[in-house]
């Protein structure tokens, strides 16, 4: 049965685990979103062969698991000798992951510019570099917010994939205080109301940003 | 029109220019060629190829053939490349398409600071003279959505001319604009005409062209059916289609 007892007294255990959590979605986040930035770029200006790569990558990541990378870099990669101890390499592959999906989050946003904005920058004089640079990214820049507030929520949720390779986060430490008070239901709504305290704010952010775009 | 000695001393020679989309040929061969300070109006129904024909002088839509020298320099041959030729040339679109994140004064500023390098105070000092010569030292620290469609316009123009362009190219510059506010952008315009800017200027603004232009052309599909002098052309004209044209723009 569900117990408020129990929540409250292994808060401290939960809330361990909710900082794990925040802290893994922050740091992959920021690694995510220059890479996405980078490849989302490359995809679209990189010229054929860099354009076909990303596009392999992106859609790569698209099409599989986000708990297959999880598992791929941190059991896999130790084969050929890559050896990452579980927070970087719970970081690195969140980051791997959400990069292609913040890649079409910057892909689509550099492409709602209306053309005449390149074709003025160009009129001066600019070269691509210069019209990115001073025009079309900071146009970006609002547009771009909004999304990227909604893939740092559905960040939020994803990094408990890193249960699975036995990372302390606050799935899983929930999980710990079910097996250790035989009560599952108490610490897994618990670990539920805590996600929701994180990404409710995140949520809300995105939508008053996307009104004020609008 | 192609030797040497015909394009000397000419600012632009275009020589037999096409352009096609796809398998739409909307310019089909257009040669034509202007003198400095020479001020030209280029005329004719919409889907004539006016405004491409602009667009292909300073390859913001490349030429599918043809030759294009500007300042005794060809400019396909890779003596000039095209982003110098940019420079050398000011363009003022339909659109305005000034830059929305940047105030009325980063807009001007920007091309000088970015594309030659001038330190941001100098091109700063610069923008507010430009910025006053088009009657908008008021509106420096607007961003362009605080501003109407007349002053973005000038804020277009102020912005093309910060580059010191030797040549300016208006596609269509006032047909987006409130009937009303109309004259704030042809005010600026006659005024550089004045001033002895080459200029090129698609519109149907008859009364600007018969102010300023020393030349009209009017093209349809593709080709250029007449050149002259504005009374040549408004009063006496020799195609049929110049006429019809004509009779329509002036009813509207």
């Amino acid at each position: 049965m569900f117990k408020w007892s129990i929540i409250f007294e292994n808060l401290p255990f939960l809330l361990a685990g909710a900082w794990t959590t925040l802290s893994l979605t922050v740091v992959s986040m920021i690694f995510a979103t220059v890479a996405g930035l980078l490849v989302g770029l490359l995809n679209m200006f990189g010229g054929r062969v860099v354009g076909a790569v990303t596009r392999f990558y992106i859609e790569a990541v698209r099409g599989t698991p986000a708990l297959l990378l999880v598992l791929l870099v941190y059991y896999a990669l130790p084969i050929i000798g890559v050896n990452l101890p579980q927070f970087p390499a719970a970081a690195v592959s969140l980051a791997v992951c959400y990069a292609a999906y913040i890649a079409e989050v910057f892909r689509a946003a550099v492409e709602s510019i209306p053309k005449g904005q390149s074709e003025a920058a160009f009129s001066l004089g600019m070269n691509r570099a210069q019209a990115l640079r001073h025009v079309i990214l900071p146009q970006t820049f609002r547009r771009v917010l909004p999304p990227l507030a909604n893939e740092f929520a559905a960040l939020i949720k994803d990094t408990s994939l890193v249960a699975f390779i036995s990372m302390e986060d606050l799935l899983f430490k929930a999980k710990i205080i079910g097996a250790r008070t035989y009560n599952i239901m108490s610490p897994l709504i618990g670990a539920a109301l805590i996600y929701l305290i994180m990404t409710t704010p995140v949520m809300q952010w995105s939508r008053s940003l996307e009104k004020k775009v609008e | 029109m192609a030797d040497g000695m015909t394009a000397q001393g000419k600012l632009l020679v275009v020589d037999d220019l096409h352009k096609s989309f796809g398998s739409l040929e909307v310019i089909k061969g257009v040669s034509f060629d202007m003198d400095f300070k020479e001020r030209l109006v280029l005329m004719g129904p919409s889907g004539s190829g006016k405004s491409t024909l602009v667009r292909c002088i300073n390859w913001i839509e490349p030429p599918s053939a043809g030759r294009v020298t500007f300042d005794g320099k060809l400019v396909e041959s890779g003596k000039y490349d095209i982003r110098r030729l940019r420079e050398d040339i000011g363009m003022v679109f339909q659109q305005f398409n000034v830059f929305p994140h940047l105030t009325a004064l980063q807009n001007v500023a920007l091309g000088p600071v970015v594309v030659k390098k001038t330190a941001r105070k100098e091109a700063e000092a610069e923008a507010m003279e430009l910025l006053a010569k088009v009657g908008l030292s008021h509106r420096a620290d607007h961003k362009p959505a605080q501003m109407s469609g007349g002053e973005q316009q000038r804020v277009a123009i102020a912005r093309a001319l910060a580059m010191h362009p030797k040549l300016m190219l208006f596609d269509e510059p006032t047909s987006s604009i409130d009937v009303e506010l109309i004259h704030e952008v042809l005010d600026v315009m006659v005024r550089l005409a004045d001033e002895g800017m080459t200029m090129i200027v698609v519109t149907h603004e008859m009364g600007f062209a018969k102010e300023v232009a020393d030349r009209v052309i009017f093209m349809d599909q593709g080709l250029i059916i007449e050149s002259g002098s504005p009374c040549e052309v408004f009063e006496h004209p020799q195609q049929e289609r110049t006429l019809s044209f004509l009779s329509k723009v002036l009813l509207a």
